[in-house]
């Protein structure tokens, strides 16, 4: 819409009353979340959820990040902070590319049997990851690949590749087929198109692509547990450490701390991704 | 040179010796929380002080941590120790030849002699020994808040079921939540089994879960015991489905609810809130002189290794967690009690003396459920007590599905 | 730009024609060697795997004897199990409904170059970065009668407030539904506006100038050219209902009772705790062929319906 308003219409109000409505529905865990993680467990105790904190206390924040027991050890979670950045980043970067080198593939050139892959794959985002765990790490075993780095990014790149070759098969799909057309009618060949002309294209996918890849890597720890090898705990598993004990003491302030701290790194994700939610990229490129 | 050559094979021999690595062993377990973490860190400490190093694997969830140990053990990877409840959980560990055993360890030690026979069943497998005991717990204690009491008016401490429903009563004439409960299947069970054990007896309870006897799972006795379990429901809140159970502790420790049934892990909970035994909370193992001892423990196990610094890492291992020393200082902070009788109670507090008491009679000790039953098992039976807790379901359709329960 | 025909999950008639030249195709199928040996190795290997577990006896660790279909019978026998194929139909079928719906809802209105977009989005992204575990326990907190918003509404006067569903054993799986769809509504935000995003702005001064109102566009014009985010999204939304896990631990542990039980959740609880991987991998095998069977017709139809000579 290039038409710009001076006034607020009363469509406009509406709109903006909606998604505050909204907004405010979605706000409210996180708010509860904050005053719980501000609270000294005495009060948390008392059961009032939505009271500000009658002591707030930064407490609970300064032990969830470096002091916090999660077993033998009590250093919180920045213990597995830069193992769950090294773990993230390859598989990330990685499922990215496939994904749409996959999704490419398939939207544009049809190989024979690329559809039955397709379709193994898409029916094999509905395994739970659990109920592959173990015929996975029979397969590894073999490869002497489990307990290592190497292991732990190609597990998750093997699970983020079904939903991450969809998102950019139909992202792909939904482009104008001219562009397919007059990229080969000027000699290009596969990983020219690829390489200088899909991909760029690609920008919003790809933003899309590395929130849900990033969120689901980031937030994994029982991959972590079984194939990441004791030097590379992701910080995941001292963050379920802390809120999951089973017959241990909870200590509720300092878990909501944690959760918080812990989501913000694909947050701060979400956050710089905005730059590139552009509009008519691909519109754009066709009338030129 | 024959001098030199001796002082040459010399050298040698004191650099060998000074090469050889310290016993490392990397230990899987669930216990990552306050009391619990300080009481595996003094085993951690046990072992450093031996000698080792001791590298932490914690991971929350009981199930979880034993789901990740066999899944790295099939991986290839397995941890030199992994924590499992004194149970069948590690019998096919056993059966497919992968575990070590500690059978050495064993005889050094006594155990025996030392070790109550549920404890000694679990572990001791064909005779030969495949998992060390680092602790006992008593899953059915019988906790009061005294301010709740007192509030409610009700002047000792009860001593029979009955006085117990009738303390219920007052509490929920004071409008006082009389049972603090958490509603998970777990903590259901854990309810049943104090029913079975106070209201049934000792018998009843071997017979159903020891022997599963026909006759004792068709039994007006086990009927009685139901109908008494469905009957503590009515004492329950609205809000206690889902809840955890130090929530339920919690309604205890500020004084809004009056009892609650669980294991003697609450103890770290009471004492987070400094709260102390005997003066702001008490502690009922069980009614009358004779009331069953439920046993329930924790073990670690030790994955199968041809490494001889591994093993050796392992023997040392369990050695260090099952001597006395180390068995008393762990209890005080986890809340347990020692696995061996032969060990000086005087550091523990009143209930956990008062339960290696009647640790010492071995005509009131039972096993935990998991003990005698698989974890298939036990899952069937918590999923039917956890429906008849929360459902209307009548007496003899639970009686009748209990028989099927346990024998999948 | 004329609006295309709508087309959504697979290939249509307007297809510019097939990459021809025997290069192209060789470089075609070198290209889907990673595809082929992760669909084959990993996924058709994991099921196989767990399709021979599940015809045997094994109970925490596999054991390779066969005992035919002993587990499937035990399997429809188990009344938590046949409770948690139900519950993850209703639930399945208000989830993506109301993930779609309101994620689409979402999408517009934000696409409509509101202020402070940026944070919006972010307002209604977040709940999908953080791990489910400590969010399903606030959510457990703010349903419960006592803690909850039912004491805070009748707190506030209005004492016959009742919104007790996560403890009525009728009700718990209504919670499941609005916990996740808060977690998920905002996934399918993106991408339909990652979609939306792509619509020629020349459109909307088209429609202007032809007088076609506004929810008249979104209808007609614009919800087709989202076919194939809406089929992606679709397609998620169910995985991720079938997997359904973390959500029912974390807030109910599948209570009341055995109210508000899942088939994932079933799965895993014989998967780990119950050691019983056989029965677990029965429930697999039953829920993976349930999808395909539901799918792949679906799927197939399609793409032949398209395949008309352009």
């Amino acid at each position: 819409m290039t038409v710009r308003r001076r006034y607020l219409a009363p469509g406009r109000i509406g709109l903006y009353v909606l998604l505050g409505t909204a907004a405010v529905a979605f706000l409210l865990p996180l708010y509860v979340m904050l005053v719980t993680s501000l609270k000294p467990m005495e009060e948390i105790r008392q059961g009032h959820l939505f009271a500000w904190p009658a002591a707030l206390t930064l407490g609970p924040w300064h032990a969830a990040w470096r002091s916090a027991c999660t077993g033998v050890d009590c250093a919180g979670i920045r213990a597995g902070f830069w193992n769950s950045v090294r773990i993230a980043l390859p598989s990330t970067v990685l499922a990215i590319l496939l994904g749409a080198w996959n999704g490419y593939t398939l939207a544009f050139w049809r190989p024979r049997g690329g559809k039955l892959l397709f379709g193994i794959l898409t029916f094999g985002a509905f395994i739970p990851v659990q109920v592959m765990m173990l015929p996975l790490v029979r397969l590894l075993a073999q490869a002497h690949l489990v307990g290592s780095l190497a292991g732990i990014v190609l597990v998750h790149v093997v699970f983020g590749m079904p939903l991450m070759t969809l998102l950019f098969r139909q992202y792909y799909l939904a482009l104008p087929p001219e562009l397919f057309a007059a990229a080969r009618i000027d000699g290009g060949h596969f990983l020219r198109i690829f390489a200088q002309l899909m991909l760029p294209m690609s920008v919003p996918m790809i933003v899309v692509a590395a929130i849900v890849q990033v969120t689901g890597v980031w937030n994994d720890y029982i991959l972590g547990l079984v194939f990441a090898g004791r030097d590379n705990l992701p910080m995941t598993v001292q963050l379920n450490n802390l809120i999951n004990t089973t017959t241990g003491t909870r200590a509720y302030n300092v878990n909501m701390a944690a959760t918080m701290v812990t989501s913000l790194v694909p947050l701060a994700i979400y956050f710089v991704s905005g730059r590139w939610f552009v509009r008519g990229i691909a519109a754009g490129a066709v009338k030129g | 040179m024959m001098r030199n050559l001796a002082v040459s094979f010399l050298a040698l021999g004191a650099n060998a010796a000074v090469v050889a690595p310290p016993p490392t062993v990397e230990v899987i377990h669930w216990w990552t929380s306050g009391g619990e973490s300080a009481a595996i860190k003094s085993f951690a400490d046990a072992y450093r002080a031996a000698g080792g190093v001791w590298h932490d694997s914690a991971i929350a969830g009981s199930e979880q941590a034993r789901a990740v140990a066999i899944s790295r053990i099939l991986g290839g990877d397995p941890p030199s120790a992994a924590l499992f409840n004194a149970s069948k959980q590690f019998l096919d560990l056993v059966d497919q030849g992968l575990l070590n055993s500690v059978d050495e360890v064993a005889s050094r030690q006594g155990w025996d002699q030392v070790l109550p026979e549920s404890i000694l069943s679990a572990v001791r497998i064909r005779g030969h020994y495949y998992a060390a005991p680092v602790d006992i717990h008593m899953p059915t204690w019988i906790w009061y808040s005294k301010a709740a009491f007192r509030k409610a008016g009700i002047a000792g401490e009860p001593a029979t079921f009955p006085e117990l429903l009738a303390a219920l009563e007052k509490l929920k004439a004071a409008s006082l939540i009389p049972l603090a409960q958490g509603g998970q299947a777990w903590q259901e069970s854990v309810v049943f089994r104090a029913v079975l054990a106070n209201v049934g007896g000792r018998d009843l309870y071997l017979s159903v879960f020891r022997d599963r006897d026909p006759r004792a799972l068709k039994s007006d006795a086990l009927r009685n015991v139901l109908l008494n379990f469905k009957r503590l429901q009515s004492y329950v809140d609205d809000g206690s489905p889902g809840r955890n159970w130090n929530d339920a502790t919690a309604l205890l420790i500020t004084g809004r609810a009056g009892v609650q049934i669980m294991g003697d892990w609450v103890k770290a909970e009471f004492a987070a809130a400094h709260q102390v035994a005997g003066r702001d909370y008490g502690c009922i193992a069980g009614f009358g002189a004779h009331s069953p001892y439920i046993v329930q423990g924790d073990v670690l196990v030790f994955p199968k290794t041809a490494n001889p610094d591994g093993v050796r890492a392992q023997q040392l291992l369990a050695r260090v967690v099952t001597e006395p020393r180390a068995q008393v200082a762990f209890s005080q902070l986890k809340g347990s009690i020692p696995i061996r009788s032969d060990v000086d109670a005087s550091q523990l507090d009143i209930c956990a003396r008062q339960g290696l008491a009647i640790l010492r009679d071995r005509t009131r000790q039972v096993g935990n459920d998991e003990i005698y039953l698989t974890p298939d098992q036990n899952g069937a039976l918590a999923d039917l007590l956890s429906e008849y807790w929360n459902r209307n379901l009548p007496v003899e359709t639970v009686q009748g599905k209990f028989a099927a329960a346990l024998s999948e | 730009m004329q609006p295309s025909i709508p087309s959504d999950l697979d290939t249509g008639p307007r297809r510019a024609p097939r990459a021809g030249g025997s290069a192209a195709s060789r470089w075609a199928h070198v290209a889907l060697a990673p595809m082929a040996v992760t669909a084959i190795v990993a996924y058709l290997g994991a099921a196989l795997w767990t399709l021979r577990v599940s015809l045997s006896s094994s109970r925490s660790l596999p054991k390779w004897d066969f005992v035919g279909l002993a587990q499937y019978a035990r399997l429809f026998h188990n009344d938590r199990w046949l409770l948690s194929l139900e519950n993850l139909a209703l639930y399945g079928l208000l989830f993506v409904l109301a993930c779609l719906v309101i994620g689409f809802l979402l999408a517009v209105l934000i696409d409509r170059q509101v202020a402070g977009e940026g944070v919006l989005r972010a307002v209604f992204l977040y709940p999908y970065a953080m791990s489910f575990i400590a969010t399903g326990l606030v959510w457990q907190w703010l349903l419960n009668p006592e803690l909850g918003i039912q004491s805070a509404v009748r707190s506030w006067g209005l004492r016959g407030f009742r919104f007790d569903w996560i403890v009525d054993p009728d009700r718990a799986i209504y919670t499941i539904v609005i916990a996740t769809v808060w977690q998920a509504s905002g996934f399918v935000m993106v991408v339909l506006l990652a979609g939306l995003r792509r619509v020629d702005p020349e459109l909307w001064n088209a429609a202007r100038l032809d007088g076609i109102p506004t929810w008249r566009v979104y209808v007609s014009v614009i919800l087709p050219l989202l076919g194939y985010s809406f089929a992606t999204a679709f397609v998620a939304l169910l995985a991720a209902a079938v997997k359904l896990f973390d959500a029912v631990v974390a807030m109910t542990q599948g209570g009341p009772g055995i109210a508000s039980e899942v088939p994932a959740k079933f799965i895993m609880d014989h998967l780990f705790g119950r050691a019983n991987i056989a029965l677990a991998s029965a429930g697999s095998t039953v829920m993976l062929l349930t999808v395909v069977t539901l799918l792949a017709p679906v799927l197939y139809a399609r793409s032949r319906a398209r395949r008309v000579p352009s």
